[in-house]
C-alpha cells in the first residue's frame, strides 16, 4: 500500500517535470536551429521535434488522471459544503458518505467504460498522429485513472468510518510562512 | 423541462457537498441512462478528448510556475522594488502592496497564490509598522485578486477552453483593466490611509530604486517573456506558460538560491495535483456542456431572452448579478466552466464582443474571490493573519465596493478591455 502511495506521487511529480522539460527543449530547438551557427545548425536540423507537443498532451492526459486519484488522498476535490457543514455530525456524516460513495460509483462506471472503450479501439489498430503510438496504449490512463480514484474514494470511505477524519486539503494553510516572516527581511 | 431536470440535479448533488468534479459527472452520466438515447459510447468518447488540447495545458504549466515564485523569493525582491517607489506617499506600505500585488499578478496566473506570495511577507511588516490587522489584511485580500485578471491568467484559459475565444486576446484586454483596478484600489488605500493618518516610509533615493529594481530585474523579466513572448509571436501561450516555469524554477533555485534542490521534488508534487484538480473538473464539465448543448438549452435560453425584449444592457446586468451570486458557492474555475457555455452563445445573440464578455467574468470572479463564504482569498488571508472570516469580511469592505465600481465600470464601457487588443490585433 506504502508503495503504491510512493509510485503514484513519483509517477505524477516525474509526468509533470518531464512534460515541461520537453516543451522547454522544443522551443530551445526551434529558435537554436534558426541561428546561424555552420556546423549546430545542420545537427539541431537533423533532429525532428515535432513529437513534442503530442508527447506533451499524453503525458499531461496520464498525470491529470493519476492525480485525481492521488487529490482523493490528500482531499484536494473541491466541493460546496457550506451547507451540509451547518448540519449536526450524524446527518453530515451520512451526507459525506454518500459523496464518498456517488465519487466511488461515478469512477467505477467510467473506468468500466474507459476499459471497453480501450479494449475496442486495441481492435483496430489506430495510431496516434505524429508519435505512432497504439491509441490504446493513451487511452489507458482513464480505465487505470479512474479504477484507481474509485479505490481511492472507498479508502478514503473506509477510513472515515473508522476514524471520522477526512484528508482535507487547506487550501488557506501558507507554506513557509513562520521562516517568512522571522528571517524575511533581506 | 429537461433543462430544469439537468440544473435540479446537478445543484442537488453539488449540496450535498460531494467534489463538484464528481457532481457534474454524475448529472451527465444520471440524465443520459434515464431520460435519453445518446450512444453511451459517445460519452466514453468525450471523456478521453476532453482535454487534448494543448491550450488547455496552459493551466498545469502556470501553475508549476507560480509555485516555483511563490516559494522563490521573488515576490519579496517584488516588494522591495514597489516599497522604494510608493513607500513614502500615504499608506505607504500598503501602497507598496498593492503595486507588488500588480507586479506579481503579471507573473502569476492565480489570485490565491498572488495573497499567499505577497501578503505572508508584506502583512507581518505592515503590523510591525503600526498598521491595523484589519487594513493590512483588507488592501491584500483584494489587491491578490488582480491576480487573474492582470495577463497571464489560470481563470482566462479555462474561458477560453471553453468558448473558443482566443487567448492571446484575452490576456491583452485584461492589461489596461487590470491597470485600472489596481490604480482604485491604490487610491482607495491613499484616501482611507490620509484620513487615519497611517505611517508612511522615508522616501527613497533614485539610486536605491535603482538597486531595488536591479534585484527583482530577474522577476520583472519574466513579464517581458510572457506577454512579450506571446504578442511577438514568439510563443503560443502553453508555450509561453512552460518557459515561464522553466525560467521560474531556474532564478529560484540558481539565481535568488531561495530554494533547495531538495524542495522540487515537493513543489512538482503540490503543481501536478492542484493541475489534476481543475483537468479533472474540466473533463467533467465538458461532459457536462456536451450535455447541455446536445439538449439545446443555450439556444432556448438565447430565444428565450430574445423574445422577452431583453436587451444587451439588463442581460449583462442579469449575468452580473448570476455570477456574483454562484461567486457565493463555488470557485471560479467550476463557475466559468459550467456558465460559460451557457451563456455565451445569448452573449454572442445580442451581440456582446467575446473578449469583453470574458474580461466581464474574469471580473466577477474577482470579486467573488473576495467575500464569503467561498472567497479563496479571503481564507488565504486568514490563513496568513489568523483573523476570523466574519472580521475580515468587514476589513475589505471599501475595497469590495471599489470592486464593484470597477466592474460596474468594466461591463458597461466595453472600449475599456477591447481598445488595447484591437489596436494590437488589427
Amino acid at each position: 500500500m506504502k508503495l503504491l502511495d510512493h509510485l503514484e506521487e513519483w509517477l505524477i511529480a516525474f509526468l509533470m517535470a518531464a512534460a515541461t522539460f520537453i516543451i522547454f527543449v522544443a522551443v530551445v530547438h526551434r529558435y537554436a536551429s534558426g541561428l546561424d551557427i555552420p556546423w549546430l545548425q545542420d545537427q539541431l536540423i537533423q533532429i525532428n521535434m515535432s513529437w513534442a507537443q503530442e508527447l506533451c498532451i499524453f503525458m499531461f492526459v496520464w498525470m491529470a488522471k493519476f492525480g485525481a486519484a492521488y487529490g482523493v488522498r490528500t482531499g484536494i476535490h473541491v466541493g460546496v459544503d457550506v451547507l451540509i457543514n451547518r448540519l449536526n455530525t450524524p446527518w453530515r456524516n451520512k451526507f459525506v458518505l454518500f459523496g464518498l460513495f456517488a465519487g466511488a460509483l461515478f469512477t467505477g462506471i467510467v473506468g468500466t467504460f474507459g476499459a471497453e472503450f480501450v479494449y475496442d479501439i486495441a481492435q483496430h489498430d489506430s495510431t496516434s498522429e505524429v508519435l505512432e503510438v497504439p491509441m490504446w496504449i493513451v487511452y489507458l490512463a482513464v480505465p487505470l485513472g479512474s479504477y484507481l480514484m474509485c479505490f481511492r474514494f472507498l479508502q478514503v470511505a473506509w477510513n472515515f468510518h473508522r476514524t471520522g477524519e477526512l484528508p482535507k486539503h487547506d487550501h488557506s494553510h501558507v507554506e513557509g510562512l513562520d521562516e517568512e516572516t522571522s528571517g524575511g527581511k533581506a | 423541462m429537461n433543462a430544469l431536470i439537468i440544473f435540479v440535479l446537478l445543484f442537488g448533488l453539488m449540496l450535498t457537498g460531494m467534489p463538484i468534479s464528481i457532481s457534474l459527472g454524475l448529472t451527465v452520466l444520471t440524465f443520459l441512462f434515464t431520460m435519453t438515447d445518446v450512444p453511451i459510447q459517445s460519452v466514453a468518447l468525450k471523456l478521453f478528448t476532453g482535454i487534448e488540447k494543448f491550450e488547455i495545458m496552459a493551466i498545469p504549466f502556470f501553475i508549476l510556475a507560480g509555485n516555483f515564485l511563490t516559494h522563490g523569493g521573488v515576490a519579496r525582491r517584488m516588494i522591495n522594488f514597489a516599497t522604494s517607489m510608493v513607500g513614502h506617499w500615504h499608506g505607504g506600505l500598503a501602497l507598496a502592496g498593492v503595486l507588488a500585488c500588480a507586479l506579481f499578478a503579471a507573473v502569476s496566473g492565480s489570485s490565491p497564490a498572488t495573497v499567499v506570495a505577497i501578503g505572508s511577507i508584506i502583512l507581518p511588516a505592515m503590523v510591525k509598522q503600526g498598521f491595523p490587522n484589519r487594513f493590512g489584511a483588507g488592501v491584500i485580500t483584494t489587491s491578490g485578486a488582480l491576480g487573474i485578471l492582470i495577463p497571464p491568467s489560470i481563470v482566462m484559459v479555462m474561458y477560453s477552453v471553453s468558448t473558443n475565444t482566443s487567448v492571446g486576446k484575452l490576456f491583452m484586454a485584461g492589461v489596461v483593466p487590470g491597470l485600472l483596478l489596481a490604480f482604485l484600489l491604490g487610491m482607495t488605500t491613499w484616501f482611507l490611509a490620509r484620513k487615519n493618518n497611517y505611517p508612511r516610509l522615508r522616501k527613497a533615493t533614485w539610486a536605491e530604486r535603482f538597486a531595488a529594481f536591479r534585484k527583482s530585474g530577474w522577476g520583472l523579466f519574466l513579464i517581458v517573456i510572457v506577454m512579450g513572448g506571446i504578442y511577438s509571436g514568439v510563443f503560443t501561450p502553453t508555450e509561453a506558460a512552460a518557459m515561464a516555469a522553466v525560467y521560474a524554477f531556474f532564478i529560484s533555485v540558481f539565481v535568488y538560491k531561495d530554494l533547495r534542490l531538495s524542495q522540487v521534488p515537493k513543489v512538482l508534487l503540490d503543481s501536478a495535483s492542484m493541475s489534476a484538480m481543475l483537468l479533472y473538473i474540466i473533463t467533467n464539465a465538458v461532459l457536462f456542456s456536451f450535455l447541455v448543448t446536445s439538449e439545446n438549452i443555450p439556444q432556448a435560453m438565447a430565444a428565450w431572452i430574445t423574445d422577452s425584449g431583453l436587451g444587451p444592457i439588463t442581460f449583462l446586468l442579469v449575468v452580473n448579478i448570476l455570477l456574483l451570486l454562484a461567486g457565493n458557492v463555488m470557485e471560479p474555475s467550476s463557475i466559468v466552466l459550467i456558465l460559460a457555455p451557457i451563456l455565451f452563445p445569448v452573449a454572442m445573440k445580442l451581440g456582446i464582443d467575446p473578449v469583453h464578455f470574458g474580461i466581464l467574468i474574469v471580473v466577477n470572479m474577482e470579486v467573488g474571490m473576495c467575500h464569503p463564504p467561498v472567497g479563496l482569498n479571503l481564507y488565504v488571508a486568514s490563513g496568513i493573519t489568523k483573523m476570523g472570516i466574519t472580521e475580515l469580511t468587514i476589513a475589505v469592505m471599501p475595497w469590495l465596493l471599489t470592486m464593484l465600481g470597477f466592474l460596474m465600470l468594466v461591463t458597461y464601457w466595453p472600449a475599456l478591455s477591447l481598445w488595447l487588443p484591437n489596436l494590437i490585433y488589427n
